[in-house]
């Protein structure tokens, strides 16, 4: 068999089944406990609301994965950036990741108003949003992966009195490249959800309209149907984003290392 | 007499339409109260935190008119995107507190909820624009360069603004809840309550000025109490008794609502007293507009809910034909006004 094939058949058919059989599930449930379109509707009307609405969901899927994905970038940047220097220092690190931690769990909407008025309303704030929920866990990959470096390894670089840079360049560096593509791995739905996030706030109506925007619109009309059919939307994307991520780091990995076999793409 | 009364009140606690003799005993005596049956515990959802848009109900808790008609009311707070017609309509909560705009919206999604009661006639929905804007009306704020208006994404009277005037010129922006933007920008305006952000403006240091979206003709009911068919079918009574006692919690609101305010401010912190106090100042004559007589509080006319109902047809937010505004509201249960 060849590669499409396998792909199609181990990645693309399980997926589509287990979507299979919830749909039936979904909706055999839904006639059979009475469950009003209020609560949830029947994954027919989804599927129509889907096709119904396929432009506007393409046109939004593109807006926020463009988003998504620019923030993603950032964080890969800046994280690695940041997780070089908090390898090099304990006293940076130790300043440095309680502040990490705090861009990670600060609710968006608190600092909301700074951000647009730094940014401005639209895209390049919904970027940022993205960006500030995405970065930590490739801080944490990356210092991680620098710093857990064998210590044998460490006497032996210093025994053949390798620099500082040195060292970090030839063996922290190649042993913080799994962590990182983890955290990379980790990040991509952080993404998405940055991005919607972003939208809620910082977006522009009517003339970028991503899916954060059209959650919020349908949540507001109540329609309940295009309301799932834009959390479908924003599934897709997700998964698409991490597929892509998936595929480039285990290329990354299998050069580079004896990958462990589930880790093969 | 007092016989009679308590039996009823014991047939009610069984179930309406169960006539079978009452398996709890009655307590008649001894306290000295006429209520020595156990109140009815009834859950009352609000679709917001605790603000003066909900004074009249905390009103009837406070002053004791729910308990005094047989009820023991919780009032459950809610907040942003509370769901709480879905839950009405699902029997999760007994009563929803919620807009007229909302319900219509609710009921064609099949949750079947009727609103019982009106207390806010007339819609504190308006749009903020700063005092030295020169913007006087809405027509005024269309003409508008290079200005932002923020408002919350698909809610109804946002459509109808964007289709009743043309904004083409204008940016909208997402509005979450925050005036800081709004305060930090000249040329902008944002959504609110014309009885709440004007005041955390002013306390911020901005005067405002208020556009009203009722103005334009979208005059939605605020506040409306809700409940669903079904309760309305199986406990009449009920409904009835928890109607009078809101209306008469409104009716004490508007004339004295300090003891309430302070009951609200407790509930919710965040709210403080002096804002509380200008939303009840600022309510009373969207409660009881000229025209309204003071016996009619809490009414509802058909017309209103045909023209709100066409608004939404109008905007797209309804399909047509799928929702009929006479299924949306009752008025049976509202006090019998006297001759």
């Amino acid at each position: 068999m060849n590669w499409l094939g396998r792909t199609l058949r181990d990645a693309v058919l399980p997926p589509i089944v287990l979507l299979a059989v919830v749909a039936v599930v979904w909706d055999r449930a839904v006639v059979a406990y009475d469950i009003k379109p209020y609560l949830l509707p029947r994954p027919g009307l989804v599927a129509q609301a889907v096709w119904t609405n396929q432009l506007k969901l393409l046109g939004a899927i593109r807006y926020t994965g463009t988003a998504a994905v620019c923030g993603l970038a950032l964080s890969l940047v800046v994280g690695t950036a940041v997780s070089f220097a908090f390898s090099q220092s304990r006293w940076l690190r130790s300043a440095g990741y309680p502040y990490a931690l705090f861009l990670q769990t600060v609710p968006i909407v608190a600092i909301a108003p700074l951000l647009v008025w730094w940014c401005g309303q639209g895209f390049q704030s919904v970027v940022l949003t993205a960006f500030i929920i995405s970065l930590f866990p490739i801080i944490a990959g990356g210092t991680t992966g620098l710093l857990s470096v064998e210590p044998d390894l460490v006497d032996l670089f210093r025994l053949h009195n390798a620099t500082r840079w040195q060292t970090l360049w030839r063996l922290r560096t190649p042993n913080a490249v799994p962590a990182l593509c983890t955290g990379l791995k980790t990040s991509c739905g952080l993404a998405v959800v940055g991005a919607v996030v972003g939208e809620y706030f910082a977006g522009q109506v009517g003339l970028q309209n991503g899916l954060g925007y059209l959650i919020q619109f349908h949540i507001a009309g109540l329609k309940m149907a295009d309301l799932f059919a834009a959390v479908l939307a924003s599934t897709a994307l997700t998964v698409a984003m991490f597929g892509v991520t998936s595929v480039a780091t285990a290329a990354i990995l299998a050069r580079w290392y004896d990958v462990p076999a589930e880790h093969r793409a | 007499m007092r016989c009679w009364w308590v039996v009823g009140l014991v047939m009610l606690m069984v179930g309406c339409g169960t006539p079978s003799a009452p398996t709890t005993p009655v307590k008649t005596s001894g306290t000295g109260s006429p209520l020595a049956a156990k109140p009815q515990a009834v859950t009352i959802a609000l679709n917001w935190f605790p603000e003066a848009e909900h004074g009249g109900f905390y009103a009837a808790l406070v002053h004791g008119y729910y308990a005094e008609a047989g009820l023991d009311v919780t009032i459950q707070p809610g907040g942003p995107n509370t769901p709480v017609l879905q839950q009405a309509a699902a029997g999760r909560v007994d009563f929803a507190v919620d807009n007229a705009d909302k319900l219509l919206l609710a009921r064609a999604q099949e949750a079947d909820v009727v609103a019982v009661m009106a207390p806010i006639q007339n819609s504190p929905r308006c749009l903020l624009v700063h005092a030295d804007s020169g913007i006087n009306t809405f027509d005024d704020l269309a003409r508008q360069t290079d200005f932002t208006i923020s408002m919350s994404v698909g809610q109804p009277f946002a459509r109808f603004l964007a289709k009743r005037l043309d904004l083409s010129g204008l940016k909208t922006a997402p509005y979450s809840g925050n005036v800081a933007p709004f305060l930090l920008n000249q040329r902008s305006a944002q959504q609110g309550y014309s009885f709440s952000e004007p005041f955390v403006a002013r306390q911020q240091g901005a005067e405002t000025k208020l556009l009203m979206v009722s103005d334009l003709g979208f005059n939605t009911y605020t506040s409306l109490l809700v409940t669903s068919r079904s309760h309305i079918k199986k406990q009449p009574d009920l409904v009835r008794k928890v109607v009078a006692a809101s209306v008469r919690g409104w009716r004490k609101y508007l004339e004295s609502p300090e003891e309430t305010n302070q009951f609200i401010h407790e509930q919710n912190p965040e709210m403080a007293l002096d804002v509380l106090a200008f939303g009840a100042r600022d309510l009373k004559p969207l409660c009881l507009p000229e025209g309204l007589a003071p016996d009619r509080l809490g009414a509802m006319t058909a017309e209103r809910w045909e023209t709100l109902t066409q608004q939404l047809r109008d905007i797209e937010a309804l399909t047509d034909g799928k929702v009929q505004a006479g299924e949306a509201y009752s008025t049976a249960f509202l006090p019998t006004i006297k001759p």
